[in-house]
């Protein structure tokens, strides 16, 4: 029965430390330079 | 030129208001889904505009245009070829492209094209990404992003997406992944700006993949929050909006000129639905007009996407070039 319950409980911890690291964080850095602008002239013929 | 339009929602609205304002589209007749929407779309669209019940009793259709519920397109599709008529279709469900790709040897064989994927992404997004390999001498790689929703069934579609399993094109072979994986921040135009995206079930590298022989890797991602990416496994836990607000794609082309590695950076900033609206209705004229090869492909086919971009800068929806590191 104790198994059973540190079973249980280890693995609701890693599913709790899984939820965080899955929802925590982000996917990169953003460009340091730069901009949009909008596609004109030569550019679209 | 006569269109049947399949489909009431917000991009089958929006590809009636710019079909109805072409000179050579005569007749939009609008079918299926629910006779509430149906019956707006048709009082909202002028003479031109006519109710067409369940679509089944339309005669002398020049074209066909399907903006209805995903996993459908195929079989509609397959029906409407059947009689010869163009078809165009908006749907960005991996299962519909797939069934509309391989409609490809009966569409050359009657000489008509069948358009996959004629919406915001994929299609505009086909578009760009042609527009830009035209920098390179050879393309080893195209990414694709989108944020933002159109209608309540793109809402869904979004949300069904998140929790589907993701095709990546990678060293001439499909990847299958998890979707909700693979975090990359992405930059689109502003005032979106920069957005996590994921992996999701996306039907991009079906279209660009065959597009473009030789590329070494095409992925797709979806722009998500961190609640759409907890909740995707649940069902929707509320009512999707009418219409969502501005939405952005972005096509990353990395590809070789001469020697030298480069990489070119595309994009656009629309309502989804608008957008997607207008790249349908023009791609069902063009497709009627003989100036979209037979066959079943996508927007990524057509060799020069040029003059289909110049022609939806006409309507306002206009591409966007980064400049800078990205």
């Amino acid at each position: 029965m104790a198994l059973l319950r540190r079973a249980l409980v280890a693995l609701g911890i890693a599913g709790l430390i899984a939820a965080v690291l899955r929802i925590r964080g982000s996917g990169g850095t953003p460009p340091q330079q730069g901009g949009w602008r909008e596609l004109s002239g030569p550019e679209l013929r | 030129m006569k269109v049947l339009l399949l489909g009431s929602g917000a991009v089958g609205a929006r590809a009636v208001r710019q079909l109805v304002e072409a000179d050579e589209v005569t007749e939009v007749v609008v079918a299926g889904g629910r006779d509430g929407p149906r019956s707006e779309v048709v009082a909202g669209g002028g003479a031109k505009v006519s109710d067409g019940g369940d679509g089944s009793d339309v005669a002398r259709v020049d074209a066909v245009l399907l903006t209805g519920p995903r996993g459908t397109h195929g079989a509609v599709a397959q029906a409407q070829l059947a009689l010869g008529r163009a078809v165009v279709s908006c749907s960005d469900d991996s299962d519909d492209v797939h069934d509309l790709l391989a409609l490809d040897a009966e569409a050359r064989e009657r000489g008509v094209a069948v358009v996959v994927g004629a919406g915001f992404s994929p299609g505009y997004t086909c578009l760009l990404a042609r527009h830009a390999a035209s920098r390179f001498d050879a393309v080893d790689e195209i990414h694709v992003a989108r944020s933002g929703t159109g209608g309540p069934a793109c809402a869904r579609q979004h949300h069904r997406a998140l929790s589907g399993t993701a095709l990546d094109w990678r060293d001439g072979g499909w990847q299958r992944r998890p979707g909700g994986s693979g975090r990359e921040l992405c930059w689109f135009p502003d005032p979106i700006g920069a957005a996590d995206c994921y992996r999701a079930a996306l039907p991009d590298a079906l279209l660009l993949v065959p597009a473009f022989p030789g590329v070494d890797r095409v992925t797709a991602r979806l722009a998500a929050s961190r609640r759409d990416r907890l909740t995707a496994r649940l069902p929707m836990l509320r009512k999707p909006h009418p219409e969502g607000l501005v939405g952005a794609v972005r096509v990353e082309v990395r590809g070789r000129v001469g020697t030298t590695q480069d990489v070119l950076v595309l994009g656009a900033l629309d309502r989804p639905a608008v957008a997607a609206g207008a790249v349908a209705a023009l791609a069902t004229r063009w497709a009627v007009d003989g100036r979209l090869p037979a066959g079943a492909a996508g927007l990524a086919s057509l060799m020069d996407p040029v003059p289909f971009l110049n022609a939806l800068v006409e309507v306002g929806i206009k591409a966007a070039i980064f400049d800078g590191a990205a």
